[in-house]
């Protein structure tokens, strides 16, 4: 008896029960989907030439203005664990090509739209996510297809990528005079022996207020947003220079272990302090010896790095003293002036001296900074000076900057440019809805939904440039049915025209990794059934 | 007469029924919440974190959720520990052995409450797990004889495991990756000689294998880049000061002159420290904590390159794979093994600076560099990737191997329908309901993935009816296949251990009949 009882139980159970989850998780996927979708929709807005900026305020009540969507993500704080997942997109796109961090997430927005569809219609996620996969491959080959090579002697085409990537920034109106910055500071510190690679660690920004960015400059040398020590009126500008860059300190002796003078009478005092002035004078005369006028001195934590007296004798001495120098920025610093750091006095020897022709204070708007131009065997480096009248002005211009410079680093990694202004999305889109054409069963029906999913693009950045996105679209539609795969929305002039003639390019890199990224994290996001709370 | 009080007060006790029924309950709801990530269709879940950060972390893999849940019911915490067991044993099979015993449970719950004893129940599930195992010794391949094949089976086992986690898009490659990586082990079950390295950008298919090591370090300024023929010396020493270590030791002089001496003298040690450190023939020299300028300057007039600041596993590893020993003294350099290694070069993987060794002297290490979109997809593939090696080290000991897909299950299925059908008495309900018990992972499986799962597992059990089979669940094109011909493989000490260990954990939770739960400690004033 109790066996067949038993046989005939667990089916019809199994089967509700079942049901009741799946009902649940069918909630977890679609609430995933919204707050994702919520996302893409908040920075949508500032997609392409005419798109909005946001203004944001943070827990600490700073200001910030931007346009530029990983900046925008992540300063939003989101909590919904799909949603944070698609903060975490932008930032991938943003480590990978530097651009385009909004288009990656209203790609994954349009995707994520076709998937509520598709998975209301009954499909396993696991199919829609296969077929997504399949979409992104796919994608990828067409638009490596539409690619055009690009040399990278070939300036034009560089500055015309930086500056479509810098057409839609606050700093819009420079991008002439930004985008050649950025091609040249990156093409500077390419190393010969290693062609594809670029360390965007050797281009520095350094930021200082006032002026306006049409003042911002490139200075082939180098740039501290320091003052020179003018405590004993040293000299403020130093011809021929011989830099030292130290590690140790110029100041009265400091032992590790602990230690006390004793003082026990009036003229101890005096000798006490006679004998701090000549140790440091002997310091002073050994660095002198060795014809070096300009020192660099590291910051230091567990002394003062100079004191007042040091200063004094060095400034009679004609040193010029820039003190304060990053532990972080010696690398930068020493591999600029092709020198050797000097971590003790004994070692001051004048083979591990850099030299420059000039090193001088300059003004700029309310501060000074230091350069050093005319470095002898210098290094592959590059400094940025970037101005702003007003500090969000001059973050916003940094941002625009690092998305420019990222996008010749691009060009550098992998040398094809693509069309701009929504082209290869739109061909995309029709190229994928023929191809969905030829495949069978649910697969198909996917493929489709996703290609026209792509079409977000060219419809957002009709829509932000206050133009009709239906006929728009439509007609980009059209123009590229008939074989024309560079028609793209020109925003300017509000109509379509072949793009790639307008001079609106993007690296391939970009465009590849916005849709294989976008792909990857919609895919995790369809995969997701249930949300735990753990420690 | 009764006692009044024997416990705290806030102590509670439950007992006979009921508490079987709590570990019941409990015990199955666990089983319920990983189900759905079984088998190859899947779903991931998401963990939040309730601490600081709220971070997420996505996953499949059935010991991290397991891990990290919050758990009060007692017999729940059974079922997380075989999971943790199961993946510190063989590394994979964590999520299918939680679904088995919550299974097993079911069933047991079933038999109850038509009277059964448990100890009748607990009797039944043994004979019938040892008729499972003599079952799957049966049907077990061996390829150990035939390398050739042997590393197909490897292969395969890979790509079965890798098939559900995120990995399964780049399967191939990444079964490739944890194949080789385990056969430079030459046996050994020891995954500390293989590294994985995360970073984030480019895409998973980017991931590679590299034999030799690499640290997320840089090189001291102005040290050489390169180095042939490197002698290395491995150490945990303080490079800044060697501090008198006697709490208020303090020195007392009566002029600057003499301070001046001392510091003189501090350097003067750290030169001589220095010094003795070049003397041991060395060409590279990496230290735990961190080399402060002096040193560094000193190092890089000496032509040594200097890596300062390697944490405690990057040393430990590094000292085990160059053959060297971690030294922290350094006045007799004939006692000091020194590791050697053929190439040191910095290289350069996405934006970040490495130092790769190359051509050490244990010849097994190697490094699988992992790349991804974001340090979710990182996290998860190291997670999967570190299932499949630990699967693919076990294997090689244990080269027995078995089809996947459901396989086993039902062969076993089917050895302990038969024992049932020839015991006498009521054990034999027992052996039947274990045998149900094995045919919910592949109906799970089925499920997961969307399909008929009732449909499929009747077929699949008509397929078994016949000798030799090897039916199993096809996901992919959703019917019954061949999984010799699909390549579906899994080793047979994962199964084993899953079988085994989901039957103890049944039967441990099958004996409770009275749970106590301890008055909690009292914490004054917190919360």
């Amino acid at each position: 008896m109790a066996p067949s009882m038993a046989a005939a139980q667990p089916l019809p159970s199994s089967k509700t029960e079942s049901y009741v989850d799946n009902k649940r998780k069918d909630d977890i996927r679609t609430a995933n989907i919204k707050a994702a979708r919520s996302v893409a929709d908040a920075v949508r807005t500032s997609l392409g030439p005419k798109g909005m900026d946001k203004m944001i305020s943070t827990a600490t009540g700073d200001v910030i203005i931007t346009n530029d969507g990983a900046t925008i993500l992540n300063k939003m704080e989101v909590l919904q664990p799909a949603a944070k997942m698609l903060v975490e997109l932008s930032k991938s796109q943003d480590v990978v090509a530097g651009d385009g961090t909004t288009t990656v997430v209203v790609i994954a927005g349009a995707f994520l739209k076709q998937c509520q569809t598709l998975l209301h219609s009954g499909i396993h996620p696991t199919v829609v996510s296969d077929s997504l996969n399949k979409v992104a491959v796919k994608a990828v080959e067409v638009v490596t297809a539409m690619a055009v090579p690009v040399e990278l002697s070939d300036r034009v085409s560089l500055v015309k990528s930086a500056s479509t990537s810098l057409n839609s920034k606050v700093v819009s109106q420079y991008s002439s005079l930004l985008a050649p910055l950025a091609v040249d500071s990156v093409l500077s510190v390419v190393d010969p022996a290693k062609p594809d690679l670029v360390d965007l660690k050797d281009v520095r920004i350094v930021k200082k207020l006032g002026g306006t960015v049409d003042d911002t400059e490139l200075v082939k040398g180098l740039v501290f947003d320091k003052k020179v020590s003018h405590a004993a009126g040293g000299p403020a500008r130093v011809e021929n220079a011989k830099i030292a860059v130290i590690q140790f300190q110029i100041s009265p002796p400091k032992t590790d272990i602990e230690q006390s003078i004793v003082v026990s009478d009036y003229t101890q005092m005096d000798r006490i302090l006679k004998e701090e002035r000549s140790y440091i004078l002997s310091m002073i005369k050994k660095i002198k010896a060795t014809g070096c006028n300009v020192l660099l001195i590291q910051k230091s934590i567990l002394r003062d790095a100079v004191t007042d007296l040091s200063l004094h004798y060095l400034a009679k001495a004609k040193i010029l003293v820039v003190k304060d120098v990053e532990r972080d920025d010696i690398e930068f610093v020493t591999k600029t002036l092709n020198c050797l750091p000097i971590a003790n006095i004994e070692h001051f020897r004048a083979e591990k001296l850099g030299y420059a022709d000039v090193v001088e204070e300059v003004s700029v708007g309310d501060g000074k900074v230091v350069k050093i131009t005319g470095i002898k065997d210098m290094g592959r480096t590059t400094t940025v000076l970037v101005r702003g009248s007003n500090q969000l002005v001059l973050d916003e211009a940094e941002r625009s900057l690092h998305d420019a410079l990222c996008v010749v680093r691009c060009l550098v990694n992998k040398k094809f440019l693509i069309a701009g202004g929504g082209a290869p999305e739109i061909e995309l889109s029709r190229q994928l809805s023929a191809w969905s054409k030829v495949l069978h069963g649910m697969e198909s029906f996917c493929v489709k939904s996703f290609a026209e999913a792509l079409e977000v693009v060219p419809y957002t950045l009709a829509e932000n440039a206050g133009l009709n996105p239906i006929t728009i679209v439509t007609e980009l539609r059209n123009r590229h049915a008939q074989g024309e795969i560079n028609a793209g929305i020109n925003v300017r002039k509000g109509q379509i025209t072949n793009i790639l003639e307008e001079n609106v390019v993007q690296p391939l890199l970009v465009s590849t990794s916005a849709i294989t990224l976008a792909a990857e994290c919609v895919r995790m996001i369809l995969k997701i059934d249930d949300i735990v709370t753990v420690r | 007469m009764a006692v009044e009080r024997l416990f705290k007060d806030e102590a509670t006790e439950e007992k006979g029924e009921r508490a079987r029924m709590a570990s019941f309950v409990g015990a199955m709801a666990i089983a319920d919440l990983v189900k759905t990530t079984l088998g190859p269709k899947g779903m991931d879940k998401i963990l939040q974190s309730t601490g600081r950060g709220h971070s997420v972390t996505v996953t499949n893999d059935g010991a991290t959720i397991l891990k990290s849940l919050h758990i009060d019911n007692p017999a729940a915490k059974v079922l997380i520990d075989i999971s943790k067991v199961q993946d510190d044993e063989v590394g994979d099979g964590t999520t299918s052995v939680v679904v088995l015993a919550g299974e097993l449970l079911r069933e047991a719950e079933k038999l109850v409450g038509s009277k059964i004893h448990p100890m009748t129940i607990i009797s039944g599930f043994r004979m019938a797990a040892d008729c499972a195992r003599k079952a799957l010794l049966d049907r077990v391949k061996d390829n150990k004889d035939d390398a050739e094949k042997f590393r197909s089976d490897l292969m395969r086992i890979a790509k079965t495991t890798l098939s559900s986690k995120i990995l399964s898009q780049d399967k191939e490659h990444f079964a490739k990756l944890a194949v080789d990586a385990v056969m430079r082990l030459k046996g050994s079950t020891n995954l500390e000689s293989i590294q994985i390295i995360k970073k984030a950008g480019g895409s998973l298919k980017d991931s590679f294998l590299d034999e030799g090591f690499i640290l997320d370090k840089k090189i001291g300024l102005g040290q050489p880049k390169r180095i042939e023929n490197a002698n290395i010396l491995v150490a945990n020493t303080a490079m800044d000061t060697d501090k008198v270590k006697i709490y208020g030791a303090r020195v007392r002089v009566d002029s600057m002159a003499k301070v001046a001496q001392i510091e003189g003298a501090e350097k003067e040690k750290m030169r001589e420290k220095v010094q003795k450190i070049i003397g041991h023939g060395i060409n590279c020299f990496v230290n735990r904590q961190l080399i402060y300028n002096f040193p560094e300057e000193l190092f890089a007039d000496a032509g040594i390159l200097a890596i300062e600041h390697a944490d405690f596993d990057g040393i430990e590893r590094l000292a085990l794979v160059t053959g060297g020993e971690i030294a922290s003294t350094f006045d007799n350099p004939e006692s000091v093994k020194l590791g050697h290694c053929k190439l040191i070069e910095e290289i350069m993987i996405g934006e970040d600076k490495l130092i790769h060794f190359s051509g050490v002297e244990m010849g097994q290490a190697c490094t699988i560099v992992l790349r991804g979109a974001s340090f979710h997809v990182l996290d998860e593939a190291e997670r999967s990737l570190h299932d499949a090696l630990c699967v693919l080290s076990q294997t090689v000991n244990d080269s027995r191997v078995l089809l996947g897909g459901g396989w086993p299950e039902m062969v076993m299925a089917k050895a302990v329908d038969e024992l049932a059908r020839k015991t006498p008495g009521k054990k034999s309900h027992a052996i039947e309901a274990f045998s149900r018990a094995l045919i919910a992972i592949p109906t799970t499986i089925a499920d997961n993935a969307g399909l008929d799962s009732a449909e499929l597992v009747a077929q699949l059990r008509a397929e078994h009816h016949k000798e030799d089979s090897n039916a199993g669940i096809d996901v992919i094109t959703g019917a019954v296949g061949d999984m010799s011909v699909l390549g579906i493989s899994e080793a047979f000490k994962v199964k084993q251990a899953v079988l085994l260990s989901a039957t103890e954990a049944a039967e441990m939770i099958l004996r409770v009949d009275e749970i106590i739960t301890c008055a909690p400690r009292r914490r004054e004033d917190r919360m």
